[in-house]
C-alpha cells in the first residue's frame, strides 16, 4: 500500500510540477529530498543538547544503530524475528483454512448460520487480544498460547468475508443452473465458488496485517521471545537503547512485509 | 376457463401465486389458467409488477403455486423443470469464464456430460450461429449487452431444450438490436420447433414474434385478454411493423394494454 501511495503522489507531483516552468524537479529529486529529510532528523537527535533529565528517554541514533547491529552480529535478534514470524504464519494459516472451511459451510447451511449469527458476533466484536492473559495461563508463554490467538483473529477475519462472497453469487445465476440440470454439488464448485474466491483473497489480504499485529501484541503482554518481548524486556528494565532498537528492528519487518505484500498483490491482479 | 387442452405442452390451471413476509401477504398473481401447445410462440404482456415473471417462474418449478397446479407436459411441475431453457431478464453469464467456457455450461453437467470432442463441436457450432465468431475468448464484460444476450441465448440453446422461457429478453438493447434479436430468436426457434413462452412490456415485440399474445392486467396479475396473431409465418421482423395488419393488432391490443399501464402507474 504504501509503495502504491508513494507512486501516486509522485506523479501528481510531477504533473503539478510541469506546469510551473523552471521549478520541474523529478522522482529523483523527490527521492534526494527524502533522503536530506531524513539525515536532518536524525543528525539533529544526533548533536541535539539534551538536557540530563531527558537522558533516560532521549537517545541518540547512533547508539540505537549500534545496539541492532550488536544483536545481528551476536545472532540474538534472530531467535526473535523467527519466533514473531513463526507464530504469525502458523497463527494465519492456521486461521485462513479453518475460516475460509467455516465461511463455505456457514455459507451453504444458512439455517446453521442463522442459529450462530448471535455468538459468531459476539465472539467477532471481542478484541481477540483480550485472550491472551487467559490463554497464557492454559498454555504458558511459547507458541502454544499465541498461535491461537492470531488464528482466532485471522478466522473471523476470513470467515466473514467468505461468507459474504458465498452470499454475492447470484441468484439469478444459480436459478439458471438449477433450470439448466445442475446437481446441488455442481452449483456449489461451478458458481457458488468461483463467486467466493475475490472476497476470500480480500478477506486474506486484510488479515495479514491483523495477523501481524496480534503477534507483536501477544508477546507485548507476555512471552518468552519475539519481537514483541525484545520490546518488552528492555523497557521493563528501563533500557531505552535497547527498547528503540527493537522498535527499529520491528519497523524494518512490518515495512518489509507491506512490500512483500503489496508486490504479491501486483503479481496476483496481473494474471488475473 | 377449465377447460383443459389435452395436448398442451403447458398447462396452468388456476394457479396463483401470493408471497408472505414479515405478515404482510402480497398477491403476485391471481389464479388464471392458460395452456401452451407444443412449438407454439406465446408472447405475455403486461404492466410491470403484474406477475408476468411469476408465470415463468411457476413453469420453470422455481416457484409453486399457492393454489391451483402447474402441469407439463402432462405431469405436475414440483421441482425445477430441467426439460426448459430459461433465458433471465440478467444475462447471468459467469463472469470468470469466456463466451466460449460459458456456452459449453450445459454440457459439463452430469445430467447431460459430454465428451471434449463432441461439446468443441456443438460449442463452435452455437456461437456460430448466434454471430459470436471470433469472440471465444473474450470475458463477458468485455461484450456488448447484445453480444451477452446473443452469448447467454447459445448457452441455453446448446442443450436444446424443448421449451424456451425467456423473461424480457431483449430489454435492455437499443432498438435496432432488438429486431436483429427477434430475427434471430424467430429463426432459431423455428428451425428447432420449441415452444416458447416469453415475457416482455413491449407490445410490438409480442405481435411480431408470437402466435399468440396474452395481455395481463395490473397487479395482482389476471389474464385480461388472449389474441391470436393469425400473421403468416416466417414473419419479416424488419417491415412487419409498416403492415397494415400488424397496426391492427397493435391498436386492438393497445387500447387493452393501455388502461392497465396506466393503473399500474397509479399506485
Amino acid at each position: 500500500m504504501t509503495a502504491l501511495q508513494a507512486d501516486a503522489t509522485d506523479t501528481t507531483v510531477t504533473r503539478t510540477q510541469t506546469r510551473l516552468p523552471g521549478a520541474s524537479l523529478g522522482t529523483a529529486g523527490i527521492v534526494v529530498l527524502r533522503i536530506l529529510l531524513f539525515v536532518l532528523i536524525l543528525g539533529a537527535l544526533e548533536i541535539f543538547p539534551w538536557p540530563a533529565s531527558a537522558k533516560l528517554w532521549m537517545i541518540k541514533p547512533s547508539a540505537i544503530v549500534q545496539t541492532v547491529w550488536a544483536w545481528f552480529v551476536e545472532g540474538l535478534v534472530w531467535r526473535h524475528l523467527s519466533a514473531t514470524l513463526v507464530t504469525m504464519s502458523l497463527g494465519y494459516v492456521t486461521g485462513c483454512v479453518l475460516g475460509i472451511c467455516g465461511g463455505l459451510l456457514l455459507g451453504l447451511l444458512p439455517r446453521v448460520n442463522r442459529t450462530l449469527t448471535p455468538f459468531l458476533a459476539a465472539a467477532n466484536a471481542l478484541p481477540k487480544i483480550a485472550l491472551a492473559p487467559l490463554l497464557i495461563i492454559v498454555f504458558g508463554l511459547g507458541y502454544a498460547s499465541k498461535v491461537p490467538l492470531v488464528a482466532a483473529t485471522v478466522f473471523f477475519l476470513v470467515l466473514s468475508s467468505t461468507l459474504d462472497g458465498v452470499k454475492s453469487a447470484d441468484l439469478d445465476t444459480l436459478d439458471c443452473m438449477k433450470i439448466m440440470g445442475a446437481t446441488r454439488a455442481e452449483q456449489i464448485y461451478k458458481v457458488l465458488f468461483p463467486s467466493a474466491l475475490p472476497w476470500v483473497f480480500m478477506g486474506m489480504r486484510i488479515s495479514v496485517r491483523y495477523a501481524f499485529t496480534n503477534t507483536i501484541l501477544a508477546e507485548l503482554i507476555g512471552a518468552n521471545s519475539g519481537l514483541g518481548y525484545l520490546i518488552e524486556s528492555h523497557a521493563s528494565q528501563f533500557d531505552a537503547t535497547g527498547t528503540y532498537a527493537a522498535v527499529l528492528i520491528l519497523v524494518i519487518v512490518s515495512v518489509s512485509l507491506t512490500e512483500i505484500l503489496v508486490k504479491l498483490e501486483n503479481l496476483m491482479t496481473k494474471r488475473r | 376457463m377449465s377447460d383443459s387442452h389435452p395436448g398442451a405442452m403447458i398447462s396452468l390451471r388456476d394457479a396463483g401465486k401470493q408471497f408472505s413476509s414479515r405478515g404482510m401477504t402480497l398477491r403476485a398473481l391471481e389464479p388464471l389458467s392458460l395452456d401452451v401447445a407444443p412449438r407454439e410462440l406465446v408472447a405475455i404482456v403486461g404492466p410491470s409488477g403484474c406477475g408476468k415473471s411469476t408465470i415463468l417462474n411457476l413453469i420453470a418449478g422455481l416457484l409453486c403455486p399457492s393454489e391451483g397446479t402447474v402441469q407439463y407436459d402432462g405431469s405436475e411441475v414440483t421441482r425445477p423443470n430441467v426439460r426448459v431453457g430459461y433465458m433471465t431478464q440478467k444475462d447471468t453469464l459467469l463472469p470468470w469464464r469466456n463466451v466460449r467456457d460459458n456456452v459449453g455450461l450445459a454440457l459439463e453437467l452430469k445430467i447431460r456430460r459430454t465428451s471434449r470432442g463432441a461439446a468443441a463441436s456443438r460449442i463452435a457450432e452455437m456461437i456460430d450461429l448466434v454471430g459470436l465468431k471470433g469472440f471465444e475468448r473474450h470475458y463477458p464484460g468485455e461484450l456488448s449487452g447484445g453480444m451477452r444476450k446473443r452469448a447467454a441465448l447459445a448457452r441455453t440453446l446448446i442443450y436444446e431444450p424443448e421449451t424456451l422461457l425467456m423473461d424480457e429478453p431483449f430489454g435492455a438493447l437499443d432498438a435496432q438490436l432488438r429486431l436483429l434479436m427477434m430475427d434471430q430468436l424467430q429463426r432459431l426457434t423455428q428451425a428447432r420447433r420449441i415452444t416458447v413462452v416469453f415475457v416482455t412490456h413491449d407490445l410490438g415485440e409480442a405481435i411480431a414474434l408470437a402466435d399468440r399474445v396474452v395481455i395481463m392486467s395490473a397487479r395482482p396479475g389476471r389474464i385480461r385478454r388472449i389474441r391470436d396473431v393469425p400473421l403468416p409465418r416466417p414473419r419479416d421482423i424488419f417491415r412487419l411493423r409498416f403492415t397494415a395488419e400488424f397496426a391492427r393488432l397493435y391498436e386492438e391490443l393497445w387500447d387493452e394494454l393501455k388502461d392497465e399501464v396506466a393503473k399500474g402507474t397509479d399506485n
